[in-house]
């Protein structure tokens, strides 16, 4: 491969690296500020929000199939309905995901072959 | 999910890492297939996976180059799908114990990794919390470094042969997500936020701006919370 192409993606990779941690350092340096002058740090609200809607975000973006069709939606459906429930039944992380995953997977098959 | 193991703190984390091989995994041997198609070889795509190490941008950053865009270009679209990360460790740092380590341990925080220890370092030990975020990053990382081997070795015979792999197991990420979010709908706020940014990325998912989904939802899901606390009429009230 051209060298201008490895050089390229190793500042890609350089760039992604300090996305990551750039901000790891600054909010680090401004608890420690706050820890020195013996008071609280907080993150700022619209932070806090941020977190858990990325993850509401990540999962809308996910539940998306590979091959979007009658058959993978279906399985979607019934599939999310089956995590939820387990999850609900256990508070576990492992068997939710599991059984999300098998029921998919029957499901999945029966529609393609039945439906 | 809440309560605090006693297993050790990297076993702990390996465990947790298991339900992303479902879905990292069959994303990563599919961009070790298209890196060859693009033209890379298989070493070079596992290196760009040993250091990139994030998905959608690694796509897009073959494809550029493939398709011969300007290479400033393709670094630029690479960092943009990435800048979503920036929220990630700020929001970890309440929960991070003091330690040389973290800043290294930063290059395997991928949207995953994030969306476990979100939920999962709040309710850990202090002493554990190094150790677990080891232990669930080198499962993330070595799958996908293994994954883009696989790939470009024997992608295309094995998604042939096994083509579960590639339509059963990515559901794998969802229901993780799914598990890692249901505890976060804790009052009539937070629902109503949630529900609207899952809709939102669904919904621009399924169109033609599918890198732009993740962050133009979260937007649209902040804008939710602050319209519905502003018609409340009280403090926000957070979901952690």
């Amino acid at each position: 491969m051209q060298t201008d192409i490895w050089v390229a993606i190793i500042v890609a990779a350089i760039g992604t690296y300090a996305l990551r941690v750039a901000p790891l350092l600054w909010t680090q340096r401004h608890f420690n500020k706050h820890k020195a002058n013996n008071s609280e740090a907080h993150l700022p609200t619209w932070l806090s929000v941020l977190g858990p809607l990325m993850i509401a975000a990540m999962l809308g973006a996910s539940l998306v199939p590979k091959a979007p069709s009658a058959s993978s939606w279906i399985a979607t459906c019934v599939a999310t309905a089956i995590t939820i429930l387990v999850w609900r039944k256990t508070k576990t992380l492992g068997l939710p995901v599991f059984l999300g995953v098998a029921v998919f997977g029957v499901i999945y098959w029966c529609a393609l072959h039945f439906l | 999910m809440n309560q605090v193991s006693s297993k050790s703190g990297l076993k702990q984390g390996i465990i947790d890492g298991l339900p992303l091989l479902g879905g990292y995994i069959p994303v990563a041997i599919s961009f070790g297939v298209i890196a060859i198609q693009a033209g890379f070889s298989t070493l070079e795509a596992t290196l760009i996976s040993v250091f990139i190490y994030a998905g959608a941008s690694q796509f897009l950053l073959v494809a550029m180059v493939a398709s011969g865009a300007p290479l400033w270009l393709a670094v630029c679209m690479t960092l943009l799908v990435n800048i979503r990360h920036v929220v990630y460790a700020p929001n970890l740092v309440p929960y991070l114990p003091q330690s040389r380590a973290w800043p290294y341990l930063m290059h395997g925080l991928t949207d995953q990794i994030f969306a476990l220890a979100h939920t999962r370092l709040p309710c850990m030990e202090d002493a554990k919390k190094v150790d677990w975020f080891k232990g669930v990053s080198i499962v993330a990382w070595f799958s996908w470094i293994l994954g883009t081997a696989l790939g470009g070795l024997a992608g295309d015979s094995l998604t042939q042969k096994w083509p579960v792999l590639d339509s059963v197991m990515p559901f794998a990420l969802p229901a993780l997500f799914l598990v890692l979010l249901a505890p976060k709908f804790t009052n009539k706020q937070w629902v109503v936020t949630l529900l609207v940014t899952i809709s939102t990325a669904l919904f621009i998912a399924l169109s033609s701006f599918k890198n732009a989904a993740i962050p133009l939802a979260a937007l649209f899901g902040a804008l939710t919370f602050y319209v519905l606390t502003s018609h409340a009429g009280r403090k926000p009230s957070h979901a952690n």
